[in-house]
């Protein structure tokens, strides 16, 4: 039988308040923008289809998370189960850059046995005029933990497409290498073949993947 | 052969009364009818026969209300009696199948007239019972089941404000005063912020530049000052649970084999006193009973809605379930909704609410084991 798609992977989204993250998401799933949006509760949800090569199609299960510090000890329990995150800064707040780094010792922190493969993601870049954040300064960061940089705006639909195409090829790249695999009890990656897959223990126990973020 | 003219034209001719005559006249020798079933209208008989047009606008449909030759003109051979017949017959029960439908409808009408002027009524008649009798021995009848029954059906608009206080009270004693002095010392100003914004943003009332702006703003600041404390969600969480598998064992399973929990949902109705998923007079009526029987009924409604909604949901995968439970369908009947709530019950095995919730308290070991790290 042919799978609609290959694997399900599941990523999160995250980054301070109101730097964009619902926006971003909402441009990549429904391809529109919206001038007002109300601010997450919890966590939102949201679906697409990304066909990486021709034929194969990974579903994305995005999970928006809320960004404000209150609802931090709820979406903490959600980075287990996911494989891969987008972590938003906005260009234009300093802060939100800043606060970068907490926001991955706190997904580490959380992740444990597995492990996440993080895009680093500086958001509203169609404000150039009111940027704080180079390019540079960012690219280096991200290249400090190991992961890519991408400048996005969801506004005017700037690398919105690549974003979430290049995470989800590193991480399907890593699925197909063996460093990552489907894992009963894990929700990170599926298989489109066969749902809820039940591997043998020799697999289930391979978990020394690598630290990715 | 059959000539139908259109409303407007009908109208036009028949709101001026000479060209309306000069028309007949026209064609009076083409033996026009009238779209009638009274006789003795004759053409050129004017007066008798706006008489008869104005009877039957009582029933016939208007927009087929039209001139109608019967018969053909005279510069072609005249129909055969049986097709002339055959017309008649078409057009008779034409005529009856408007007038059915166009009875149905008044009918409809009619009874939706009604019910509104019932529920205005019942409405009217609640308003007067609690200003009357229940608010001013608050405190004697506001525990009486006639009073708890009036409740849950809804507090009338005009006395929900007094209800709502009442049912409240003051016990940290905020004044005016203290909510805006609290609000600015707070140093949460930036959440309280956003929380405004989500409250109804549809509504735009509680928007910046709205009327409740400020007010809505001073009140959270205050009380984020009185109650830090308010956040340890997972004891209701893990409380909701004991509920939920004892009223709904079937959609507990699948959402368990789902591995969706609670604070998927939970926190998104409760955490804004369903404000945010709920449309704001249904919102108004859970508030109602939430005045009444205080926290536990916010539970009690996520129970009504997934028990509302249990037969589609057991038929959704993870992610269905809960986009559909984040974004719940805009038109949510009161009613139904109300009465999915009320079959719900808030007592099981472990004991009412409180119980359940106090056990847990003591015990958060036994708290949902999905959240706990």
């Amino acid at each position: 039988m042919e799978a609609i798609w290959l694997y399900q992977f599941r990523l999160i989204v995250i980054g301070d308040s109101t730097v964009g993250k619902s926006c971003l998401i909402r441009r990549f799933t429904e391809g529109r923008f919206a001038q007002v949006s109300d601010p997450t509760v919890g966590v939102d949800f949201f679906s697409r289809l990304v066909e990486i090569e021709p034929g194969k199609r990974i579903k994305l299960q995005i999970w928006d998370t809320a960004g404000q510090e209150r609802f931090r000890s709820i979406t903490r329990a959600y980075y287990r189960n996911s494989v891969g995150g987008l972590l938003l800064f906005d260009i234009t707040n300093r802060r939100s850059f800043q606060n970068v780094h907490e926001w991955l010792e706190e997904a580490r922190s959380h992740v444990q046995p597995h492990s996440i493969v993080f895009l680093l993601v500086g958001h509203k870049c169609d404000l150039d005029a009111q940027r704080q954040v180079s390019q540079q300064e960012a690219e280096k960061l991200a290249a400090a933990y190991g992961m890519r940089y991408v400048e996005t705006s969801a506004r005017d639909a700037i690398n919105v497409e690549r974003a979430f195409t290049e995470l989800t090829r590193d991480i399907f790249e890593l699925v197909k290498r063996g460093d990552i695999t489907i894992q009963e009890g894990w929700e990170g990656v599926k298989s489109g073949f066969v749902p809820n897959v039940v591997h043998s223990s020799e697999e289930v126990t391979k978990s020394d993947r690598r630290c990715l973020c | 052969a059959c000539a139908f003219y259109s409303v407007d034209l009908y109208c036009n001719t028949f709101s001026c009364s000479r060209s309306y005559s000069v028309f007949l006249r026209t064609h009076g020798s083409t033996m026009w009818g009238i779209f009638s079933e009274t006789e003795g209208a004759g053409a050129g008989d004017s007066p008798s026969l706006r008489q008869s047009v104005r009877k039957n606008l009582d029933f016939e449909p208007l927009s087929t209300t039209a001139l109608i030759l019967e018969q053909r003109p005279p510069n072609l051979p005249a129909k055969p009696a049986e097709e002339a017949e055959k017309h008649q017959q078409q057009y008779e029960e034409m005529v009856a199948q408007a007038k059915k439908r166009e009875l149905k409808e008044a009918q409809k009408r009619k009874k939706q007239l009604e019910d509104r002027v019932k529920q205005e009524e019942s409405i009217g008649n609640a308003a007067l019972c609690w200003s009357q009798e229940i608010l001013p021995n608050w405190t004697t009848t506001r525990s009486s089941k006639r009073v708890r029954e009036l409740w849950w059906q809804g507090v009338p608009p005009s006395v929900r404000g007094r209800v709502w206080s009442l049912a409240i009270g003051n016990d940290l004693n905020i004044t005016h005063d203290s909510g805006s002095s609290h609000a600015d010392r707070e140093a949460s100003l930036e959440l309280i912020k956003l929380d405004i914004s989500r409250t109804f943003p549809s509504l735009c009332i509680f928007q910046k530049g709205g009327p409740y702006h400020d007010v809505l703003h001073s009140i959270l600041g205050a009380y984020t000052c009185y109650r830090p404390d308010v956040g340890y969600m997972l004891t209701y969480f893990a409380a909701f649970e004991v509920f939920f598998e004892e009223n709904l064992p079937k959609l507990f399973a699948h959402f368990k084999s789902n591995n969706l929990t609670p604070d998927i949902y939970l926190i998104d109705w409760i955490f804004t006193l369903y404000s945010k998923s709920l449309p704001l007079d249904v919102a108004c009526r859970v508030w109602d009973v939430f005045c009444r029987d205080g926290e536990e009924f916010l539970f009690r409604t996520a129970l009504g809605i997934l028990r509302l909604y249990e037969d589609v949901l057991t038929h959704m995968d993870f992610i269905h379930n809960a986009q559909f439970l984040t974004r719940l369908p805009e038109h949510i009947n009161t009613h139904t909704l109300f009465s999915s709530i009320s079959a719900v019950s808030m007592s099981c095995r472990n004991g009412r609410w409180s119980q359940v919730l106090q056990a847990l308290q003591k015990d958060p070991e036994r708290a949902s084991p999905v959240l706990k790290r």
